[in-house]
């Protein structure tokens, strides 16, 4: 028996989350975590925690006292009707691949028979009366969090095999298809470790009100989606996901970077007046829609959109896009569970530029690679995916990919305005090898009589040192430039963006940036072209001022980010804005900088405390 | 009760196939089976249990056997070990 107890002391000691988990439910009332602010928006609702480790969100529950032995046979049904699903498995595993193969199988059963497991959750629903599901859940948590510690990694891989089982068992448990509580069936605020592109793509946009996560920065991809889908997010919470159960209330302030865990009756109250001081900001914000983005002193730029999506083509015209500045598109390549084909590409840029009528729509071509890669690629990992086979390097290897898309993009730009455009180029000839690769497609195209533009703008990202360094030679072989500020600083500053440790570095006004910065833009207006600004940096109201002084013609944001970039433009002159960018070429720091810029703003804009953007990385 | 020291000499120790074997031979028997490594203990009855305990090839172990087949059941486990829990 001894034995017993022992192995439940260690667990415990593997799984800190659960202690705190407890230690936190002890302490009356709510309980507040600080993460970085994400995306604007405050939101009241409740928690769908999305575990990425088990593709299982499930909710702990009581069961009524006289509940409990039928909670235990639930539980003990599951595993009968699983152990009957495993060794059908084996079986026709045994036919096609052989004993040796379907033995696999056995640790499988062995692991579904565990005395350990079974009795502990067993414990659980009888002593605690909790759900035989959470129940479950939670040893195998503690099993898992034992293996990690183990420091094995033989074993730890094997956790894979256990988690299998616990699926299946839960599966049955839940008498649900595993892939339908992948999204919550509610509204809800989607809490998780970490989130995925992908798994971001398979989220029911309907139903989510805010994105929580432990990790990731500004600049994540969580972040950035959530900004254009114009959704509150918090990100490098730390600890969140472990906290929140399913079912628990959430306020999540994407303003601040606050969330409230069940929070107390007087806090709800707070800020739902909060909310409505909110709403009445972006409605003021709204109403600078009709009007164009120009200095006081009529300097206009163009105020255009990012877009990953067709359907959010409506949100941009909405908040007054005057084109579409970078359409991504990896999410479409990575919602599908193969290559998109011609045709299906062809649909869909095709909806985006009738939809922006003779508005600009700049494409960018895929630019997989980095925390964005596609499975069905059969791409192996990669040490470094962030300087590895990625962007125009990945298209100039795979050029049936790349021409695939490249002939979509063509015959949609015989129907309005298209603009095309390269990522992560760091040298002269792969612009070349691009260009003459599109050279191919239109020739194709032409023979195959279908209508295109033969001269649709042809233009690449700045997002590497090696480009601002070579942005003179550039500039002669392209139609405009489009610096994506995001890359850039993560190359220049040699900083993982998400990292929460390091992201403080990424700093939009480090003045390496801003001569970076500076050095593309002189670059261009000698070779005169245009460049734009992509990156989530023009959303910032101190680098919006900067750019402004620097010249940028382009500013290109999510949708629901451009009111305020408008509203920055509207309040000052360009006069004054190429001053202060002379003023900071002069210093070395970026406190300096950041100091010098926001005591401008704060007169021009007293409200500025409200666009929550900036250093908040810190 | 009966207590006896061994060594896993398979190649890659008692992972998860190999406790899977061990589980096999100890659940034959009625006797309650621990196994000991540096001072932690786990049910000999659970694959996860011994799994987790990580036993490396060339570790040295205690097995303590306790019930009314505990010598039967001493044999089965020594020849499982003593076998490599027929990996090779």
């Amino acid at each position: 028996m001894d034995g017993k107890k022992l192995q439940h002391a260690e667990h415990r000691d593997a799984s800190p989350g659960a202690e705190a988990r407890e230690a936190s439910r002890a302490t009356e009332g709510e309980v507040v975590r600080f993460g970085i602010s994400a995306a604007p928006g405050i939101v009241i609702g409740r928690a769908f925690v999305h575990d990425t480790d088990e593709d299982l969100s499930i909710a702990r529950t009581r069961v009524a006292h006289d509940m409990v032995d039928a909670e235990v046979a639930r539980f003990k049904d599951a595993l009968g009707a699983t152990r009957g699903e495993l060794l059908q498995i084996k079986t026709s595993l045994a036919d096609s691949m052989g004993e040796d193969h379907a033995r696999i199988f056995d640790a499988h059963l062995l692991i579904l028979d565990d005395v350990m497991v079974i009795e502990d959750t067993e414990a659980l629903i009888r002593t605690e009366g909790y759900n035989a599901a959470w129940a479950l859940k939670e040893v195998i948590s503690r099993v898992v969090a034992s293996f990690s510690n183990i420091g094995d990694e033989y074993l730890k891989e094997r956790s894979a095999d256990i988690i299998d089982v616990k699926r299946r068992v839960l599966a049955k448990l839940l008498g649900l298809k595993r892939e339908k509580v992948l999204s919550p069936s509610e509204p809800s605020i989607v809490v998780a470790h970490e989130l995925s592109p992908s798994e971001i793509a398979q989220l029911d946009r309907r139903v989510v009100l805010g994105y929580a996560t432990d990790r990731g920065g500004r600049t994540s991809h969580t972040a950035i989606l959530a900004r254009s889908q114009g959704v509150a997010a918090v990100v490098g919470l730390e600890d969140a996901a472990r906290l929140i159960e399913t079912g628990d209330t959430l306020i999540l302030d994407g303003n601040c970077g606050t969330l409230i865990i069940n929070p107390l009756g007087v806090t709800v109250e707070k800020y739902k007046i909060e909310i409505e001081k909110w709403k009445e900001f972006e409605a003021q914000l709204l109403t600078l829609t009709g009007y164009p983005a120009e200095t006081l002193d009529h300097h206009k730029v163009d105020l255009v959109a990012n877009i990953d999506l067709p359907d959010e083509v409506q949100s941009a015209l909405d908040y007054g896009a005057e084109g579409i500045g970078l359409f991504r598109t990896e999410y479409f390549f990575i919602a599908h569970d193969q290559l998109p084909t011609e045709e299906e590409q062809y649909k869909v840029y095709r909806a985006v530029v009738d939809k922006m009528k003779d508005k600009p729509v700049t494409i960018r071509v895929l630019d997989i690679g980095g925390d964005k890669i596609a499975g069905y690629l059969h791409r192996s990992a990669e040490l470094n995916p962030f300087m590895g086979w990625r962007g125009i390097r990945f298209l100039l290897t795979r050029k049936d990919i790349f021409k695939t898309q490249l002939r979509a993009i063509y015959r949609a730009s015989g129907h309005g305005r298209v603009r095309l455009m390269f990522p992560l180029i760091v040298s002269v000839e792969e612009v070349l090898r691009a260009k003459e690769i599109c050279e191919e497609v239109k020739a194709d195209l032409i023979k195959g009589r279908y209508k295109i533009d033969p001269d649709v703008e042809i233009g690449i990202m700045i997002e590497t040192p090696s480009a601002v360094a070579l942005a003179g030679a550039l500039a002669k072989e392209v139609d405009f430039f489009s610096i994506g500020t995001n890359d850039l600083i993560q190359y220049t500053m040699a900083v993982d963006r998400g990292n929460t440790k390091i992201s403080y570095l990424y700093q939009h006004l480090h003045p390496s940036i801003i001569r970076f910065l500076k050095m593309t833009v002189d670059a261009a207006k000698k070779n005169n072209i245009p460049t734009a600004i992509c990156g989530e940096m023009c959303a910032d109201p101190l680098a919006a001022v900067v750019l402004l002084g620097l010249g940028i013609d382009e500013f290109s944001c999510s949708p629901n980010r451009m009111p305020e970039v408008k509203k920055i433009v509207r309040s000052v002159t360009y006069d004054e804005c190429k001053t202060i960018v002379k003023k900071i070429l002069q210093y070395s720091t970026t406190e300096k900088i950041e100091a010098h810029v926001e005591t401008f703003l704060k007169e021009r804009i007293p409200d500025l405390a409200l666009f929550k953007e900036g250093k908040q990385d810190a | 009760m009966i207590e006896f020291e061994t060594q896993v000499n398979n190649k890659i120790g008692m992972h998860l196939r190999a406790a899977g074997e061990f589980v096999k031979v100890a659940t034959k028997f009625k006797s309650d089976v621990f196994v000991v490594k540096n001072g932690r203990k786990a049910n000999g009855k659970s694959i996860l249990g011994l799994a987790s305990l990580a036993i490396e090839s060339g570790a040295r172990i205690t097995v303590r056997i306790q019930g009314n087949d505990e010598l039967d059941a001493r044999a089965a486990i020594e020849k499982l070990i003593a076998d490599n829990f027929y990996e090779d």
